[in-house]
C-alpha cells in the first residue's frame, strides 16, 4: 500500500506547534517512512499563528504538502483557518470545551481535551506530546516507538520529566482510542531512509566539511539557524563564531579572518546581505575568500521575516558596485546544500573570489529525510603558500600578474612574506595605484579567473532529458518541480525538468545544448518577474515559453505548477 | 635588534608636507623598534582616509580596508592567528563616524589591537568636512554657519564602555607618543591611543600652536587604575589637555577567553575528517 497523507499541527506561538512536529517527523522517519516537515510560523515570540505541515509518504517525497487528512488544531483559530484545506474525509483534533458549539459538532472534528490530559500527565508544557500521541496513534504508529522518540528527543531531561512525557504519550493514544482515521495504516517497521534532517543543518555541515574555522554573523531570520547548527557542533571542532554588531561587521570580519588565514563564513538573509554588499567588493578587490550564506525571505525592507523566497538572484549576482568575479550556488535540498556548500569554501580559497549560497525560509526550515550519504572529506586542500613555496620571500608581491589571475596567495605574520593588501586599486605589492595601465591589468587579471572558474562549474541537472516540455527552476523549487513533472508526465504531457544549482558563472553551454531540443521551457519560480528566466535569455538566448510564479511567501506545490502548465499548454 | 631603517618604506607618501601624520609615522617606527617588532610580526589594519594611508608608509604587512571598517577586520584577523601584533591606523572620521558602531563594540570585546586614532577634526581627504571631533562651532565649506554638533569625545565614550588602555598623545611629541604606543602594544586588549595632530590643509583653528598651548603631560600622581579619575580628565575642566595614559587595567582580552586558542592559533589547526564524521554520525 502506498501512503502519502498530510498532517498539519497549529496553534498560537510559544504553544511548542515545532516540537509536536519534530517529534512525529522523528517517529516516521524511525519507520523507516519518507517524511517532510514545513514550518510555517509568524515573526512574532507568543500569540499569532503557527502551524507545521507533514507530508508522510511509503515513497520518496521531496516537495511541500498538497492535501490535508488530518488537522490537529491546539487552538479555534487553527480549525478555522484550515478547516476549508480539510480533504473529504479528513479529520480534525480539536481542544475539548465545555460548550460544545457548532465547529465540535462537525462530523470531521474530534475533541480532544489536549490540556487536561497533559495537565494530568505532569503540567500543560505536555500539552505538545499529548498531541503528537492522538495524532501518532490515529495513523497507526506504535506507541512504543513513539516513546523511544520522546526518549532520544528528551534526553537532556530528568528522569521525572521524562516520565511524565511517556504518561502524556499514553494519555494521547488513549484519547484517540474510539476514532477510526480513514488513511490509517499497518506500520511495517523498516529501517530509516537516510538522514531526517533541515537545509540549516545541512550548510552547517557543510561548512564544516570545507573547513570552516570562523563565523560571524548577525541574527536574521531565517538564517540563524545556520549559525546556531555551527553553535551546537563547535565544541568539538576549531571553529569560532562570533555575533557581530551589524551585517557590516560580520562580513568584514570574516575577511579579516580569512585573509589571516581561515576559511570563514557569514550567514545573513536580504536585508543583511544588502549591508554586507560593501564587504563583498572589499572581499573582491582584495582578493579575500569568503563564502556569504543568504536564506531569501520576501522583501523588500524587512518583507516578510519568516517566509521563503527566492528572489535575490539577479540581487547577489550583481550585488556591489563595479565587476569581479563571484560564485553563486543555489542548492535544492539538504544534501545539495551540504555538497555545495563544502564546494564553495574549496572554490572561494582555490580562486580568491567570493561565494554566494543561495538558500531560503522553506529549505533552512524545514525536515526532510536526505538518502545521500554525508561524508567528511578526506583531506582539504589548502590553497595559500608560505615563505618555503617562494623564490623571493622578501620580495613577495601579493598580486603578482599571472595569466591564471590566481596570485601565490600568503598570509599574514606567517614568514618572511610581507602581504599588503588594498581596498584601492593596487599595484603588484599591494600599494594603491592610479596608474591607468596598472587598473587595466588588475582588472584583467580579476577577471582572468572566470575561465578556470567555469570549468568548475557543474551543468544543471536534467529530469527526462529529451522531453518536449521543460520546467526549468533553481535552489529550493527543486522538490515541487521534480513532483510536478512527474504528475504532468502521468497526465500524458512529454515533459521534463532542469534544476539550476550552479548559478553563477552561468553553465551557458550546458543549458543551450538542453533547451535546444525542448519545444517549450517554462521557468518554474517563487519570484515575481522570472529572474533565472531573464538569466538563461541574457545568457543563451534562449526565451522562456512562460513562467509559473509565486511570491506570497509560501512554497510552491506541485499541484500549483501542474495547474499553471495545464492552463498554459490549452 | 630591529632598527627604524627596517620599517623604511620606498613607497612615496602622499601626505601634505607639516601634516602630523609625519610624526605619527615616525613615533611607530621608533616604538616597534624599541619592542624589538620587526616588520613581518606586525599587521597593521586601516580604513580610509589620510591616517588609513599610513601603512603604505612603512614596511609591514597590511590590510588597508574600507571606510570605517578597520576593526571588524582587525577583530577577524586578530581571532585567526592572535600571535600577530595588530594595529589599526584609523582617523577621527573612520573611526568615530562611519566606524562608530564597530568601535563601541570592539572595545566591549576587548580585543587585543592597538588603535591609533589620528585625530585633527576635520576630513582632510574630502577636502575639508567637518569631522565627529570638530568642535561646535566650527565653520567649514559645508557647515558654513558653524557645526551645529556637539564634539565626539572618544577617551569619555571608550571609558563609560569598560576600555582598559585609554591614552591621548599629540603629534608633535613624539618621544611621549613613541613610549605610548610602546605601552598600548604592550597592553593585552583593545588600547585606544587618541593622537591629536594638526591638519595644515583644513583645519585652521587647531593649529600646531594652539595645541601646543594647551596640551600637557598627565600629572605624576595620576593614578591610572581610577577610572572616574580617567574620566574627570577626559570632561576638560579648564582649556588644558592631558596627555599620557588616563587609564590601564590588565584583563583577559577576547582571545584570552577562547579556549580553543590557547594550544595554537585558529589558522594552524589542521582539518580532521574524524571530527566531522564523530558529528555526522551523531
Amino acid at each position: 500500500m502506498t501512503v502519502d497523507i498530510s498532517v498539519l499541527i497549529g496553534g498560537e506561538a510559544g504553544q511548542g506547534i515545532q516540537t509536536v512536529g519534530l517529534l512525529m517527523a522523528r517517529t516516521c522517519h524511525r519507520a523507516g517512512l519518507y517524511v517532510i516537515a514545513v514550518n510555517d510560523f509568524e515573526s512574532r515570540i507568543r500569540g499569532g499563528h503557527s502551524f507545521i505541515q507533514l507530508r508522510i509518504s511509503t515513497r520518496p517525497v521531496h516537495g511541500p504538502p498538497q492535501t490535508l487528512h488530518l488537522m490537529v488544531a491546539l487552538d479555534d483559530r487553527t480549525y478555522e483557518l484550515h478547516q476549508p484545506d480539510l480533504t473529504e474525509g479528513g479529520l480534525a483534533l480539536i481542544p475539548k470545551k465545555d460548550d460544545a458549539d457548532t465547529i465540535a459538532q462537525h462530523h470531521q472534528c474530534k475533541m480532544v481535551d489536549f490540556e487536561g490530559l497533559a495537565q494530568k500527565a505532569g503540567g500543560r508544557i505536555l500539552t505538545n506530546t499529548v498531541a503528537a500521541g492522538t495524532s501518532l496513534a490515529l495513523l497507526g504508529a506504535p506507541l512504543d516507538l513513539f516513546e523511544n522518540v520522546l526518549k532520544t528527543t528528551f534526553d537532556h531531561l530528568a528522569e521525572k520529566r521524562l516520565a511524565q512525557n511517556a504518561q502524556a504519550a499514553q494519555y494521547g493514544y488513549a484519547a484517540a482510542k474510539d476514532e477510526t482515521f480513514k488513511w490509517s495504516w499497518r506500520w511495517e517497521m523498516t529501517s530509516p531512509k537516510g538522514r531526517l534532517i533541515d537545509g540549516a543543518h545541512a550548510v552547517a555541515f557543510g561548512a564544516l566539511a570545507g573547513d570552516c574555522r570562523f563565523s560571524a554573523f548577525y541574527p536574521m531570520s531565517p538564517a540563524t539557524g545556520i549559525v546556531q547548527r555551527l553553535v551546537d557542533m563547535a565544541p568539538t571542532v576549531p571553529l569560532v563564531i562570533e555575533q557581530a554588531e551589524d551585517e557590516i561587521a560580520a562580513v568584514n570580519m570574516v575577511i579579516g579572518a580569512a585573509f589571516a588565514g581561515v576559511r570563514a563564513m557569514t550567514a545573513t538573509s536580504g536585508g543583511g546581505f544588502s549591508l554586507m554588499t560593501e564587504g563583498l567588493g572589499l572581499a573582491a578587490i582584495t582578493e579575500t575568500p569568503i563564502v556569504i550564506v543568504n536564506a531569501q525571505r520576501p522583501g523588500p525592507a524587512t518583507g516578510l521575516p519568516t517566509r521563503t523566497t527566492q528572489a535575490d538572484l539577479q540581487f547577489v549576482i550583481h550585488a556591489s558596485q563595479d565587476e569581479f568575479p563571484r560564485f553563486v550556488f543555489a542548492p535544492g535540498t539538504p544534501f545539495e546544500a551540504f555538497s555545495v556548500t563544502a564546494r564553495a569554501f574549496e572554490l572561494s580559497d582555490r580562486f580568491q573570489v567570493p561565494a554566494i549560497i543561495l538558500v531560503d525560509q522553506y529549505l533552512n526550515d524545514s525536515l526532510f529525510v536526505a538518502e545521500e550519504s554525508f561524508e567528511a572529506p578526506e583531506a582539504v586542500t589548502p590553497f595559500t603558500v608560505t615563505d618555503d613555496d617562494l623564490d623571493d620571500a622578501k620580495h613577495y608581491r601579493r598580486y603578482e600578474l599571472k595569466d591564471s589571475g590566481i596570485s601565490p596567495r600568503a598570509l599574514p605574520c606567517n614568514g618572511r612574506a610581507l602581504v599588503k593588501v588594498c581596498s584601492d586599486e593596487h599595484d603588484e605589492e599591494g600599494h594603491i595605484t592610479e596608474d591607468a595601465e596598472i587598473r587595466d591589468a588588475m582588472v584583467e587579471k580579476r577577471h582572468a579567473k572566470y575561465d578556470a572558474m567555469r570549468r568548475h562549474i557543474r551543468p544543471p541537472e536534467v529530469i527526462h532529458a529529451g522531453s518536449d516540455i521543460l520546467l526549468v527552476c533553481w535552489g529550493s523549487m527543486r522538490g515541487a518541480m521534480e513532483e510536478a513533472v512527474n504528475q504532468l508526465r502521468a497526465d500524458g504531457i512529454n515533459c521534463g525538468g532542469i534544476h539550476v544549482v550552479d548559478v553563477w558563472p552561468f553553465p551557458d553551454a550546458a543549458v543551450s545544448e538542453i533547451l535546444a531540443n525542448a519545444a517549450q521551457f517554462f521557468v518554474v519560480e517563487q519570484n515575481r518577474t522570472a529572474q533565472l528566466g531573464h538569466l538563461i535569455r541574457q545568457q543563451t538566448g534562449y526565451r522562456y515559453t512562460d513562467a509559473v510564479l509565486k511570491c506570497n511567501g509560501r512554497p510552491m506545490r506541485a499541484g500549483e505548477i501542474t495547474e499553471a502548465i495545464k492552463t498554459k499548454l490549452k | 635588534m630591529v632598527s627604524t631603517n627596517d620599517y623604511r618604506s620606498d613607497y612615496p607618501n602622499h601626505w601634505c608636507p607639516g601634516c602630523g601624520n609625519f610624526g605619527i609615522l615616525d613615533a611607530m617606527k621608533s616604538a616597534l623598534a624599541a619592542l624589538d617588532l620587526p616588520p613581518e610580526k606586525i599587521l597593521i589594519v586601516s580604513g580610509i582616509g589620510q591616517a588609513a594611508k599610513t601603512p603604505h608608509f612603512l614596511e609591514c604587512n597590511c590590510f588597508h580596508s574600507l571606510h570605517g571598517r578597520a576593526l571588524p577586520i582587525a577583530t577577524g584577523a586578530k581571532i585567526a592567528n592572535h600571535l600577530m601584533t595588530v594595529l589599526v591606523s584609523t582617523g577621527d572620521g573612520d573611526c568615530y563616524g562611519e566606524g562608530g558602531n564597530h568601535f563601541m563594540h570592539a572595545i566591549r570585546r576587548n580585543i587585543d589591537v592597538t588603535v591609533l586614532a589620528h585625530n585633527n577634526g576635520v576630513y582632510g581627504l574630502t577636502k575639508g568636512q567637518a569631522s565627529p571631533t570638530s568642535m561646535e562651532g566650527i565653520q567649514t565649506k559645508i557647515q558654513p554657519g558653524g557645526v551645529i554638533a556637539g564634539a565626539f569625545n572618544p577617551l569619555a565614550v571608550a571609558l563609560s564602555l569598560g576600555a582598559k588602555f585609554v591614552a591621548r598623545g599629540f603629534s608633535g611629541e613624539g618621544e611621549q607618543l613613541s613610549n605610548l604606543i610602546q605601552a598600548g602594544i604592550r597592553h593585552s586588549g583593545f588600547a585606544l591611543i587618541d593622537i591629536l595632530q594638526p591638519c595644515v590643509s583644513f583645519n585652521r583653528l587647531n593649529t600646531h600652536k594652539w595645541y601646543k598651548d594647551r596640551i600637557e603631560p598627565i600629572e605624576e600622581n595620576h593614578d591610572e587604575t581610577d577610572l572616574i579619575a580617567a574620566l574627570q580628565l577626559t570632561l576638560g575642566a579648564d582649556d588644558r589637555i592631558p596627555t599620557g595614559i588616563y587609564y590601564r587595567r590588565e584583563s583577559p582580552s577576547y582571545t584570552d577567553r577562547i579556549d580553543k586558542l590557547s594550544e595554537k592559533p585558529l589558522k594552524d589547526h589542521r582539518y580532521r575528517p574524524e571530527l566531522l564524521e564523530a558529528l555526522l554520525s551523531d
